[in-house]
């Protein structure tokens, strides 16, 4: 535990971050039925599991336009 | 004017509610953290991993380390992702439709253009800030010190670069149609870039060294003058590229 | 005075011919009804009049001045719906119109007061979803009120009804109908009843070519192939009389199907009593006279061919 102590400057915003954009990502998939690529399957399933990386794919690739 | 203002206003709105800033923000902001993170890190990783027989000694890491490792993720996954999320920005509303209306409500295509561009630009400012400032912080944080030799001209080249990239997404939106055109004739620009930076006499003047020599700028390899040409021609090739998106947006079919 | 004005228009992409020839004026205060078949030339000439295409040949003028391709001025005085229209999907109906007022240099206060009366004309006056969510009629709705915003002289609406079911297309027709009272509209379609519903002038563009314009009273009567109908009781006698209506020198035509007789003839103010004393004469068991009124599809077919 005291080895981590240290490193929570950097776990914190890196946590914050990663949920945030989890539930960004998420919310927008379970608000919108079309998608450029995929289905909402793929992409809860890719944004739960990826993380960080996954948002921004669903983001940039995945979501559909208004 | 009135129209620039409008559309830019609207590009902003854009680029909120489609999560594009949050996204350029967070991974930005990321990388600007993890950099110094991971050059620390660096002799604890290396000592974890089973190596047989040999003894790598790897020395402490520094504050160059961590800025060696911030240029490094910032050139080349920073960029990728300004590239995604900047790419379809004039390609996808010319596809969809959606610049018909505004445009015969009497908005000049050329604010079209320089709004895009300039929201765009801005987007890509402010989180290359926020990433440099907290890499700031985050090397005090952790070597006690964070400035480093040409640190401010290093990071300036990569913003321009950055802003170059912006403008060729910008030309390349104009110049091919469909959703992915414009992402992959910027890419081939880039790849072209890099291509031609094997030849040691041209690769003075190219851009990409804007990218890839900030390191060696860090570690005194290289001046503020041996730079400078590429600055230059980075500056006048974003200018260019902006002219003619101007010139071909305005014949373009909309 | 002229509000639009096409003048030997034509454009071909590449070597496709889409507008031979195209010469139009719309007036103050017409609802203009261009028809046409798909593909006659309609969105072309639209998008030519907006500036989005640029003709091979001619000149168009908006209130007098001269459209240029890729220039956007004199789409100030024009309000234009196409039959898509695309929105933002992240903004809502106020904050779309809002854009589009501001794009069109209007002052806030006067976008505002527009942007309520607009809504409620078009029925979104409480809706604040954004638009991704909206259905077709929505649109369409939202597209009559951005186009009407700046008060334009002149309404452009390319096919504004043919994506719409049948309580979609009336409430558009309804809203035009009223927008018509204080611009002049331009309204491109296939659907004849639309245009008979709602406009005064028309203008029958075929195969890039306008093969008919007018007032569309003057037209209907000019074109009208006098026609009367005679319904009797049974089918019995029905040839008969058709034959003794044939030996009038003023019939054209007869046409017998079951118990009924359709019957062709010039002048029907004129000899039309003698028809009718025909029938007394002959004591036939009439159900039903009816003088027809020709359709503008009538006039359509003909003109088109």
């Amino acid at each position: 535990m005291k080895n981590i102590l240290p490193y929570l400057p950097f776990l914190i915003p890196i946590a914050v971050i990663q949920i945030a954009l989890a539930v960004a990502a998420l919310v927008h998939i379970f608000r919108h039925k079309n998608y450029r690529i995929g289905n909402r399957g793929l992409w809860v399933i890719v944004v739960v599991v990826f993380e960080i990386l996954g948002p921004i794919l669903y983001f940039t690739l995945g979501k559909g336009d208004d | 004017m009135n129209g620039w203002i409008a559309f830019t206003k609207k590009e902003f709105m854009e680029q909120l509610r489609s999560y594009k800033a949050l996204t350029l923000i967070a991974v930005l902001f990321l990388f600007g953290m993890a950099s110094p993170l991971l050059a620390k890190m660096m002799p604890v990783i290396f000592s974890q991993m089973p190596v047989q027989g040999i003894s790598i000694t790897i020395p402490k890491p520094t504050i160059l380390d961590a800025w060696v490792q911030f240029f490094k993720n910032m050139s080349q996954m920073g960029i990728i992702v300004v590239l995604l999320v900047f790419s379809g920005t004039l390609s996808r509303e010319v596809t969809k439709g959606t610049l018909v209306l505004p445009i015969s409500k009497g908005l000049s295509r050329n604010a079209v253009i320089l709004s895009k561009y300039f929201a765009s630009i801005i987007s890509w400012t402010f989180s290359y800030a926020l990433a440099g400032v907290t890499a700031c912080g985050y090397t005090f944080y952790l070597f006690g010190r964070f400035s480093a030799p040409h640190l401010f001209f290093s990071l300036f080249c990569l913003w321009l670069f950055g802003a170059f990239l912006l403008a060729v997404i910008m030309l390349a939106g104009t110049v091919v149609s469909g959703n992915y055109g414009g992402l992959l004739l910027t890419a081939v620009v880039l790849a072209v870039m890099l291509a031609v930076n094997v030849f040691p006499r041209i690769n003075k003047w190219n851009p990409v060294t804007l990218a890839s020599d900030n390191s060696s700028l860090l570690l005194n390899a290289k001046t503020v003058g041996d730079l400078s040409a590429a600055v230059w021609t980075t500056f006048s090739l974003t200018v260019l590229c902006l002219i003619l998106s101007l010139i071909l947006f305005r014949k373009k079919k909309l | 005075m002229e509000i639009l004005k096409l003048d030997h228009i034509q454009k071909s992409f590449g070597k496709l011919s889409v507008i031979q020839d195209l010469s139009l004026t719309v007036s103050e205060h017409s609802l203009f009804g261009l028809i046409g078949k798909n593909g006659a030339g309609k969105t072309t000439a639209m998008k030519m009049v907006l500036g989005f295409l640029q003709p091979s040949r001619g000149e168009i003028r908006v209130c007098g001045e001269k459209v240029t391709y890729g220039k956007t001025q004199t789409n100030r005085s024009i309000g234009y719906l196409p039959d898509v229209p695309e929105f933002y999907g992240y903004m809502t109906p106020k904050e779309y119109l809002k854009l589009c007022g501001r794009i069109a240099g209007q002052k806030p206060e006067q976008i505002r007061k527009r942007t309520e009366e607009l809504l409620t004309l078009v029925g979104l006056a409480n809706v604040n979803r954004k638009i991704h969510g909206f259905s077709r009629g929505m649109k369409q709705r939202l597209g009559i009120a951005q186009a009407l915003l700046s008060e334009p002289k002149l309404l452009i609406c390319d096919e504004p009804t043919s994506a719409l079911d049948p309580i979609g297309r009336k409430e558009i027709l309804d809203i035009l109908s009223l927008a018509g009272q204080q611009t002049a509209i331009v309204f491109s379609t296939h659907i004849l009843s639309d245009v008979e519903r709602i406009c005064n002038q028309i203008g029958i563009l075929d195969q890039g070519r306008l093969v008919l314009q007018g007032d569309i009273s003057d037209i209907k009567s000019t074109y009208r192939p006098d026609t009367v109908r005679i319904e009797l009781a049974g089918p019995s006698g029905v040839s008969v009389l058709a034959e003794k209506l044939q030996d009038f020198p003023f019939v054209s035509a007869t046409e017998v199907k079951e118990n009924a007789v359709t019957v062709r003839l010039a002048g029907v103010e004129k000899h039309g009593h003698k028809i009718l004393e025909l029938l007394v004469r002959e004591q036939s068991p009439v159900l039903k006279y009816e003088v027809q009124e020709s359709s503008l599809e009538d006039v359509f077919l003909e003109v088109v061919k």
